[in-house]
């Protein structure tokens, strides 16, 4: 789908050229004018929901609709901004419609009340790019399933206190170009300057390099079988969190009895074998950090980077 | 939910400190709204700067009915709307006017730089330092961004690490050997400013004769005296006077600068013997051959577009109307300033430029690449901003929590580094010894000519304009902020051409090479004018909490296992990477030290358990 957006609309107005310059000047036209054809879903709109909105609409899409079923609490204010601190009771995505829509007039926001998980396949494909956010598991599989088979973007994610993941599915021959500088190569009469006697990389020259990439669905990211030799050489690679995020069938909790001063320690045991450790402040907003497990049986593990 | 134990005392600091933001555009922005929504209650922000349409692609608290406002006070308004009980006071105004002393920095826990230029970053920097207040300083360009902390006697300070200054290019470059479309461009601003705005003894137009490449002989060459006589020895007649004579004839200023004067450079034949000669060209010529441009319709911005030599032609003579009508409408005296914003002033200095890029056989550029380079644009986007806005509220809390030594610089990089990774963080350095900003005892040495330079340069050029000064007392060589600066005045002849003073203990303030190309990334995300970063080459990327450890023994056993490059070797290593030109490792390493570490760690995982 995306690839046909240029036939839409392909003249840029000078109201969008004012207000887009920076960017355009970053990622280029052709990239603006694809941005201004999609159409993009956003299920969830908490904290992270509403940076995402906020982020979508800037950048100039075309259409973006908000979808969300939940209510506004009074917890909602506070985590996110699109929300006025009166709208309390009503539509989550409704009460965000306004001020999304004020970011960029341009943008076409719509917002859905309903559920997602209610939504029928082809309400899905409608979009050029999903956003599911704080969605189930069984969702985010079907919708996955559903949209990269046809093309269509999905991205998945939600956070947790400090930690936080996205997920990425762009099909499996997803097609982009990468910008390389452009070596100058020496010539006599070369029309960049009369003293270019050798090659050398030109700043303001660049070109575009045509590439291919592959993308797993999410269904077989999650069913990657982590006691193969494979996947364990590739573990000391994977953040431990992983495990705790997508709560793997295959992992179990078991929950330590050691208690330090106002932390629990928690390990995530794969098949019978200590994958991971970690330990929990208790009920704290910063969350859990990572540990290794204590078995030096176990060979290679992950770490992950807590900034 | 329920908090404990330290994290009570985090959220009661929380919302009595007060913070200052310095800034109130792409970063600021993101950062009000995260402040607001972490529950921060006093905040004060300051920004000089007007909203522009240009903005509103990524500094959201903006709308287009706000255009032409206050930065600060629209920021305000809308971050109130997130919080209405959140006190916020907004200053439109400098941040380095002298009302904004030590004691108004004092009032402040925690300052936030979210600013786009140098001399604002050093002058922050120093009253940060003046009062003792925890600084953080960030910076973004396109995907690229960083965030650090600057804490007194802790870490460095933002001017510890010498940064090369501003790009400056020769005046012989600019006025008889461009090679370079940016050179042309630098020459059009300089006519513009001759023509009609302030005229600069430093921003000569003309070719220059004392050009030392030109081997010049007082013994002139025909064409020489020819050219002379035709402009009636234009050195003692300044180029606005000349033009306004004409009456700001465009056709007679074009055969000037483009004709006559280019014709005289070729006389300075020594000069043409390894480079390509320039070629003069002829108004009348021109429009004789002219032919309609062909529009290329739909693919690209208007100003996109690269125009025939006629065409620009054409729109220096425009602009050059337009200029010098609006210069009138101005009466006696006025002088106009130059503006990327203005479209005749900017139409101008793309037609100068472009006629000059072709005399001097270079690819013409089109309006929207000339008002990059012209205009200093940094591409910009939302999402950079937003995500070094969020560091910079992560930095904040651990310095409010007491963590300083958990602070860390962080770089955010476009593409995932070997270890997958998009945010490295890096340790931060110590002061360095003899920064002349926070050493104890502050001390730098200059060479200048001394019978050359006045005293009005020595103030302007060095002291304010290269060490940042805001009021130097001439008396006393101090700073109104009470630092102490010794210069030691060393007579100097030999200066080379075109250096005006050096300071020592760096490379004489001339055009470098250009950088390589992670360099040059690295460096811009100071903002505009700024050409580099804190110098990281030094540091190691901070392993210590990939591995959380539970005991305080095992503790100092896992830091010694993780080798970390002694905070020493960074300066050897930095200057040796600026003269070689090599891509530098400003970027910190994460190959080698990594896996070393992620090898070492098995034994020191060992938890004991009940």
């Amino acid at each position: 789908m995306i690839d046909t957006i240029e036939k839409e609309d392909p003249v840029i107005s000078e109201e969008e050229a004012a207000q887009y310059d920076r960017q355009i000047r970053l990622w280029g036209l052709d990239a603006q004018k694809r941005l201004r054809g999609s159409r993009v879903l956003l299920a969830g709109l908490g904290g992270l929901g509403a940076e995402v909105a906020k982020n979508l609409i800037l950048a100039g899409v075309k259409g973006l609709t908000l979808l969300d079923h939940e209510q506004v609490s009074e917890e909602s204010c506070r985590a996110q901004f699109l929300v006025p601190v009166t709208a309390q009771g009503q539509n989550r995505a409704k009460a965000s419609l306004e001020r999304a829509q004020n970011l960029n007039p341009m943008v076409e926001v719509h917002a859905d009340p309903d559920r997602v998980e209610d939504k029928p396949d082809d309400f899905f494909l409608q979009f050029d790019a999903v956003c599911l956010i704080g969605c189930s598991r069984d969702l985010m599989v079907r919708v996955d399933q559903l949209c990269s088979q046809r093309n269509i973007k999905v991205f998945c994610g939600d956070v947790y206190g400090y930690y936080g993941y996205m997920f990425c599915n762009l099909g499996q021959e997803h097609n982009y170009v990468e910008e390389k500088l452009k070596v100058v190569k020496p010539t006599r009469d070369s029309n960049d300057g009369p003293e270019a006697k050798k090659a050398k990389v030109d700043l303001n020259e660049t070109t575009m390099v045509k590439k291919t990439a592959s993308f797993c669905t999410l269904k077989e990211a999650l069913e990657v079988d982590w006691t193969s030799e494979k996947a364990k050489a590739g573990l000391k690679r994977t953040p431990v969190d992983y495990f705790l995020l997508h709560g793997n069938e295959k992992c179990q909790f078991i929950k330590q009895v050691k208690k330090y001063k106002c932390f629990s320690v928690i390990y995530v045991i794969l098949d019978s074998k200590p994958l991971a450790g970690f330990f929990c402040v208790e009920n704290s907003f910063a969350g859990i950090r990572p540990m290794s497990p204590p078995s030096t049986k176990f060979h290679g593990h992950g770490h992950a980077a807590f900034a | 939910m329920a908090i404990s134990h330290g994290y009570i005392e985090l959220a009661d600091s929380l919302s009595s400190c007060k913070v200052l933001v310095v800034g109130a555009g792409g970063i600021g922005c993101e950062l009000l709204k995260n402040l607001v929504l972490t529950g921060f209650k006093n905040i004060e922000v300051i920004d000089l700067d007007t909203i522009d349409v240009s903005n509103l692609n990524r500094q959201f608290l903006f709308q287009k009915k706000h255009v032409g406002k206050s930065k600060a006070q629209v920021a305000k308004e809308s971050a109130l709307q997130f919080c209405p009980s959140a006190n916020i006071t907004a200053y439109h105004d400098s941040i380095m006017n002298p009302e904004y002393n030590v004691e108004f920095f004092r009032k402040f826990m925690l300052v936030m730089n979210a600013l786009d230029n140098r001399a604002a970053r050093n002058h922050v920097n120093r009253m940060c330092l003046a009062a003792d207040i925890p600084l953080i300083e960030s910076g973004t360009a396109g995907y690229l961004g960083q965030v650090t902390v600057i804490k007194k006697g802790m870490t460095e300070c933002y001017e510890c690490q010498p940064k090369p200054t501003q790009k400056t290019f020769p005046g012989c470059t600019i006025r008889n050997t461009p090679s370079e479309p940016i050179h042309c461009i630098v020459w059009a601003k300089y006519l513009f400013n001759q023509l009609f705005g302030e005229e600069d003894a430093d921003q000569e137009v003309s070719p220059d004769t004392a050009d030392p490449e030109a081997a010049w002989k007082p013994e002139d060459t025909a064409a020489r005296a020819t050219a002379s006589e035709k402009d009636g020895d234009i050195k003692r007649v300044s180029t606005k006077d000349w033009a306004r004579s004409t009456g700001f004839d465009a056709v007679k200023l074009f055969n000037k600068l483009f004709k006559d004067d280019i014709m005289y450079l070729l006389t300075m034949d020594k000069l043409w013997k390894k480079r390509k000669a320039p070629t003069p060209l002829d108004w009348q010529q021109l429009e004789d051959s002219a032919r309609p441009q062909e529009e290329t319709p739909g693919s690209g911005l208007k100003d996109q577009q690269v125009l025939g030599v006629w065409g620009y032609c054409q729109l220096f003579q425009h602009s050059v109307e337009t200029l010098s009508s609006h210069l009138q409408e101005k009466g006696e005296g006025a002088e106009l300033v130059w503006d990327k914003d203005d479209p005749p002033a900017m139409d101008f200095v793309t037609a100068a430029a472009n006629l000059r890029m072709h005399i001097f056989s270079m690819n013409m550029k089109s309006r929207f690449d000339v008002k990059s380079m012209a205009g200093n644009i940094i591409p910009a986007i939302a999402t950079t901003n937003a995500v070094i806005a969020g560091l910079i509220v992560l930095e904040g809390l651990k310095i409010l929590a007491g963590e300083v030594e958990t602070c860390r610089t962080i770089f955010l990089n476009k593409c995932p580094n070997l270890r997958k990774k998009l945010l490295v963080p890096c340790v931060l350095d110590p002061p360095s010894a003899n920064c002349y900003v926070c050493a104890s005892k502050p001390e730098v040495t200059v060479k200048f000519n001394v019978h050359k330079t006045t005293v009005l340069a020595l103030q302007d050029r060095i002291l304010k304009e290269r060490f940042g000064m805001v009021a130097p007392d001439r008396k006393n060589c101090k700073t109104f902020f009470g630092y102490y600066y010794y210069l030691c005045v060393v007579r100097l002849h030999e200066l080379e051409h075109d250096v005006e003073f050096e300071v020592v203990g760096e490379a004489p303030d001339k055009a470098p090479t250009p950088p390589s190309n992670q360099e040059e990334a690295n460096s811009i995300t100071n903002g505009n004018k700024d050409s580099a970063q804190p110098s990281t080459s030094s540091k190691a990327e901070d392993d210590s909490d990939d591995v959380m450890i539970v005991d305080s023994d095992e503790e100092e056993a896992a830091s010694s296992a993780t080798a970390k490059p002694a905070p020493s070797s960074g300066t050897k290593r930095k200057h040796s990477d600026a003269e070689t030109g090599e891509t530098s490792t400003k970027r910190p390493r994460t190959t080698q030290q990594s896996s070393a570490a992620a090898d070492n760690d098995d034994d020191d995982d060992i938890i004991a358990l009940d």
